[in-house]
C-alpha cells in the first residue's frame, strides 16, 4: 500500500513538474528593417518553436530562417543569401534565456504582467547577450508572451551597402508573440 | 554624332535601370496554387527522410514547391492566423504549414484527423533543440484537397478526384 502511494505521489509530482514547461510551435517573430526609402525589408515567421518554464522562468525560442516570409521574392532571396543570413549554413535564429522578474508574475492568477527577459540571441552563428521587455498575459491557465525590441545588425556582423545606403535599417524592430499551451 | 549616341545610350540605360528597379520592387510571389510542384510526398515518408538523412532531404526539398498528403494531427493558432501540423507518431517529428493569407479562411475549417493534400514552399527541416524532434517548415501553403474525418462531410474539394 505504501509503495502504491509513493508511486502515485511520484507520478503526480513528475506530472506536475513537467506541466510547468509550456510550449508552442506557432509563435510568431516579425522584423521590420524598413526605412524612409525602402518599405520592403520586413518579414514574419509564424512557425517559431517556443518554450516557457513557469517554475524556473527559463525561456527559449527557435526560428527557421528560411520560413521568414517576405512579400518580395528578390528581397527574400537576398536575406537568405550568403552575404546576409547565409541560411543554408545557419538555418535557425535562437534565443535562450530566462525571465528575470519571475517573482512578480503569478501564473496561477489572471492578469497582465510586465516582465523582463535576458539571454543569448544567436543570429548567423553570432551570439549576443540581450535584455528585452516582455508582457506576460495569464488567462484561465493559458499563458501568452509578447515582446518588442530592436537589435543592432552590426552586433551580429551583418553589414553591407544596403545598410550603409539607408535601404535597410541599422536597428530593425523585432516583434515576438507566443501563445503557450 | 558621337555625342548623340552617348546621350541616347545614357537615356536607354536610365530607362532600363528604372524599369528593373520598378520590377524588382513591385514583384510579388506567385500564388502557390498556380505553381507546379516539384515533388508529391506522403507525410510520414517525408518526415522519415529528414530523420534518416537531414542533409540529403534538405538538399532535395528546401526551396521547392512540395505537395504533402497526410492526416492532420494538430491545428495551432499563430497570432491571428492558423498553422496545420502533420506528425509522425513514432518519433514525434512533424511538418508545420503556414498558409497564404488568401487561403486562411479555408485552412481554418480543417480539423484534427482530416486528410489533406497541402501544397507549399518547403523551408527545410531542422532538429529542434527545444522539442528534441525533427521539424519541417512550410510557408505560403494552400489546400489542394480536404477530406473531413467523416465520409459524410467533405467540406473542401479543390482538385478533388
Amino acid at each position: 500500500m505504501k509503495r502504491t502511494l509513493l508511486a502515485l505521489f511520484l507520478v503526480t509530482l513528475t506530472g506536475s513538474l513537467f506541466a510547468q514547461k509550456k510550449t508552442t510551435t506557432s509563435a510568431t517573430v516579425a522584423f521590420d528593417a524598413t526605412t524612409a526609402i525602402d518599405a520592403l525589408p520586413k518579414a514574419e515567421n509564424k512557425t517559431v518553436v517556443a518554450a516557457l518554464d513557469t517554475r524556473t522562468g527559463a525561456l527559449a525560442f527557435e526560428a527557421t530562417v528560411k520560413n521568414f516570409t517576405f512579400t518580395n521574392p528578390t528581397i527574400q532571396q537576398h536575406f537568405n543569401g550568403a552575404s546576409w543570413m547565409d541560411s543554408d549554413k545557419n538555418p535557425t535564429f535562437t534565443f535562450k534565456g530566462k525571465l528575470t522578474n519571475l517573482s512578480a508574475i503569478d501564473f496561477s492568477k489572471n492578469g497582465t504582467y510586465t516582465a523582463q527577459a535576458e539571454g543569448t540571441l544567436k543570429v548567423k552563428d553570432v551570439e549576443q547577450k540581450i535584455t528585452v521587455p516582455a508582457t506576460i498575459v495569464v488567462s484561465d491557465g493559458a499563458v501568452s508572451a509578447s515582446s518588442e525590441f530592436s537589435i543592432k545588425l552590426a552586433d551580429f556582423n551583418i553589414t553591407g551597402a544596403a545598410i550603409n545606403g539607408g535601404k535597410v535599417a541599422k536597428e530593425p524592430t523585432i516583434t515576438v508573440k507566443a501563445d503557450f499551451k | 554624332m558621337t555625342k548623340r549616341i552617348i546621350w541616347t545610350s545614357i537615356v536607354v540605360l536610365v530607362i532600363a535601370g528604372a524599369g528593373i528597379y520598378w520590377y524588382v520592387h513591385t514583384e510579388t510571389f506567385a500564388d502557390t496554387k498556380d505553381r507546379k510542384a516539384a515533388f508529391t510526398v506522403n507525410a510520414h515518408d517525408f518526415i522519415r527522410e529528414f530523420i534518416e538523412n537531414g542533409e540529403a532531404a534538405n538538399a532535395r526539398y528546401t526551396d521547392q514547391i512540395v505537395v504533402v498528403n497526410g492526416r492532420v494531427s494538430e491545428t495551432e493558432m499563430a497570432d491571428t492566423t492558423m498553422n496545420i501540423i502533420m506528425d509522425e507518431p513514432n518519433s514525434g517529428s512533424f511538418i508545420i504549414f503556414a498558409f497564404q493569407q488568401q487561403y486562411l479562411a479555408e485552412a481554418k475549417t480543417v480539423k484534427v484527423g482530416d486528410s489533406l493534400s497541402i501544397k507549399g514552399s518547403c523551408s527545410g527541416g531542422i532538429f529542434s533543440e527545444i522539442l528534441e524532434v525533427h521539424k519541417i517548415d512550410f510557408k505560403r501553403s494552400t489546400l489542394e484537397s480536404h477530406y473531413a474525418n467523416t465520409n459524410k462531410n467533405v467540406h473542401t474539394q479543390n482538385n478533388q478526384q
